[in-house]
């Protein structure tokens, strides 16, 4: 029985590990940059909804009204202001990953400092929906719950958009191949800015859903890049749904050899899986070959 | 060759000329004290640091001056303190450099202690070479019980491994004796120097104090779930749930807790359960959990730090917090009962005077404070000292902590 609640309890963390990497697959797998400030916007939903609970006494699901609205918009910017320069002058994708690299470390440093200017270095938390729910037989945390459905529910409307829209032909065209995309009239600076954007406001809503039962810091937005990066390299990148089944496969794995080996190998576990799948299959669970 | 010998060198070479000067130098009063620090600001340990030490330095920087300074008695006035700081971004090599640097290049005349264990450690050996006497604050590991004698200049605040858990051990026999509970626990710990070292040290005392550890597992720190662990603890049965635990898990290990139904009888969380923040995210439920740390809010000066505290940084203190602020007014009081920045006599008199600060009145016997809050409990919703016992204002342990509502 317990074995059955650590493998319900695995799944549900790994939905949490999907839904922080949604957004970061869509920044990279569409628009192809790989945006090592992306942390910082998952850290800004988190703070929102503190914010919107501990000080104005709201609901904290609310504050996805005001944090995500900001995020897109800040993530646009970036992408018009800062991107598209630095796509235009680079000779080669691989040229341009060096370059976003540097540049968008350099913004993780910028919105990590104006957070803890702002926002001290406190650690914070809050409780909302801390209750327990029972799901045949295992008991789930309520709000490590609706964490999981909202990355269930973001995996199935990208999945829509990207498989039954034009907009999501458009996206898939330019992450198979943004020169041809765009010789067939797809313009490709915008529907990347958009994916981008979409990302960073991805970012945000996982960060606010997270916050309901992990404690966060202005610092912890980089623990989330890094986490969400091996997830979307593990999925493949541009891979929305995938993103989602490795983040579950990845808490699986890590709540089943935490239980049955030892709770202190759950981190080590992870990356010997994360070794594992780069060393059998280099470009991700998930892509095609 | 340390800066004193080469000046008395130096001015020896030169001639009986340049005496005067060197002399008349002396005896003007410096304009200001330079206090430097480099401390964690970033990184996984950032937050700690900034709640615990940055913030007292601050406020304890705003303080003095606000009231002229601290007094230099051999000049006769009250000389402002001027503050140097850097971010180590928690690696204990920059840390070096960087205290290498306030020393050599800032000329700072005091140093005071960066964040967290092993970052006071590698600050130690540094500061004791240079003979800059100073406080570590946040350092609690079983390696101070042989430093004390190899590093003279090097003091220790908070309670140390096996000071912070032999009262608890002690406890829950003296329960078990009364036929008051079973005496069996479960112990987890986070696989960090801090958790292994206050594991051991509970380890030796609970086998000492007769008592049975029925459950002992680590995790890593920055476990995203620690309800499996729980759960394996829980099936035990305990007593009492002792976690080592670092401020991240102490939080997680506290909601799930309550989320699987976990009630012990007897609940201990390591770092983090003394915050504010603790209590602000948890309110009434905290009544009952013990935690590292502890304090007297009725100690004499308490009322115009908090108040000064909640203007400058907008939040209450906490217990961690008032033992910084403590070795900050030791330091002070060394200073002052010195009359001048002379640091192998500000280190004697460190060594050897009583202090009375926000922690009550201690001295340092082999460099390491002689009376630390080891253990606090919350209660009513407040944090009260409940060990040592015999410490001034200690309160009795409330038992059994009541149960999650």
């Amino acid at each position: 029985m317990v074995l059955f609640e650590v493998f319900i309890n695995g799944i549900i963390l790994g939905g949490m590990y999907g839904l922080i990497a949604l957004g970061l697959n869509l920044q990279y797998g569409v628009a192809r940059i790989l945006n090592l400030s992306y942390g910082e916007f998952f850290v800004s939903g988190a703070f929102t909804a503190f914010f919107t609970i501990m000080l104005w006494q709201y609901n904290p699901l609310l504050s996805l009204f005001v944090s995500l609205p900001i995020a897109f918009a800040v993530n646009w910017l970036i992408y018009q202001y800062l991107m598209i320069p630095l796509i235009r002058r680079a000779p080669d994708q691989d040229a341009l990953d060096a370059d976003v690299v540097l540049v968008t470390f350099g913004l993780f440093f910028v919105f990590q400092g104006l957070a803890l200017v702002y926002w001290s270095g406190d650690l914070r938390g809050y409780t909302f929906l801390s209750t327990p729910v029972n799901f045949l037989g295992a008991t789930i945390a309520t709000n490590r719950l609706l964490a999981f459905l909202g990355a269930c529910v973001i995996a199935g409307l990208l999945f829509l958009v990207l498989r039954h829209t034009r907009l999501g032909a458009a996206l898939r065209a330019i992450t198979i191949d943004p020169v041809a995309a765009g010789l067939v009239g797809i313009d490709v600076r915008r529907y990347s800015a958009l994916a981008f954007a979409a990302g960073g406001a991805l970012a945000a809503a996982s960060g606010m859903l997270v916050s309901t039962f992990i404690s966060f810091s202005a610092t912890t937005g980089v623990a989330y890049t890094l986490k969400a990066l091996i997830v979307v390299i593990m999925a493949g990148v541009g891979r929305v749904t995938g993103t989602l089944a490795a983040g579950i496969l990845l808490g699986v794995v890590e709540a089943l050899g935490g239980y049955l080996i030892d709770p202190a190998l759950t981190i080590a576990i992870n990356f010997g899986l994360f070794m594992l799948i780069l060393l059998l299959r280099p470009t991700g669970l998930f892509t095609r070959a | 060759m340390d800066r004193r010998k080469f000046l008395k060198g130096s001015a020896a070479a030169i001639g009986a000329a340049s005496v005067p000067t060197v002399h008349a130098q002396a005896q003007s009063a410096p304009d200001k004290i330079r206090v430097g620090y480099a401390i964690t600001q970033s990184g996984p340990l950032g937050p700690g640091a900034e709640s615990t030490v940055v913030s007292q330095y601050k406020l304890w920087n705003k303080r003095v001056n606000d009231a002229g300074g601290i007094n230099l008695k051999k000049f006769g006035k009250k000389v402002p303190i001027e503050m140097v700081s850097y971010d180590d971004q928690g690696k204990p090599d920059e840390l070096i450099k960087l205290v290498e640097r306030l020393i050599q290049q800032d000329k700072v005349d005091m140093i005071l202690s960066p964040y967290a264990t092993h970052m006071n450690l590698a600050a130690a050996a540094i500061v004791n070479k240079y003979q800059y006497p100073v406080i570590m604050t946040t350092s609690t590991t079983t390696k101070t019980y042989e430093l004390s004698k190899k590093l003279p200049y090097v003091f220790w605040q908070i309670v140390q491994p096996n000071e912070a858990t032999e009262p608890l051990a002690h406890y829950i026999a003296d329960l078990k004796k009364q036929g008051k509970i079973k005496g069996t626990v479960a112990i987890v710990h986070p696989t960090i120097e801090y958790g292994v070292e206050m594991h051991e040290a509970f380890q030796k005392a609970a086998k000492a104090a007769g008592i049975d550890i029925v459950f002992s597992k680590s995790y890593p720190f920055g476990a995203s779930d620690l309800q499996p662990v729980i759960r394996e603890a829980m099936a035990t049965n305990p007593d009492a749930f002792v976690a080592m635990s670092y401020p991240p898990d102490t939080f997680m290990l506290t909601e799930q807790m309550q989320v699987v139904g976990f009630n012990p009888q007897i609940m201990y969380v390591a770092i983090g359960g003394v915050f504010p923040t603790y209590k602000g995210k948890f309110g009434d439920k905290v009544n009952g959990i013990m935690a590292y740390g502890g304090q007297d809010k009725s100690v004499a000066g308490y009322a115009a730090y908090i108040k000064a505290h909640q203007e400058m940084h907008k939040r209450d203190s906490e217990a961690g917090a008032v033992s910084v602020y403590a070795a900050l007014e030791c330091t002070q009081q060394a200073i002052e009962a010195v009359g001048e920045i002379d640091r192998p006599k500000i280190r004697d008199v460190l060594a050897s005077a009583t202090f009375n600060t926000l922690w009550g009145e201690y001295k340092y016997v082999d460099q390491r404070c002689s009376s630390p809050w080891a253990i606090g409990q919350w209660q009513d919703g407040e944090l009260v000292g409940v060990f040592p016992g015999d410490k001034h204002g200690a309160k009795p342990v409330l038992f059994p902590k009541p149960a999650w509502s």
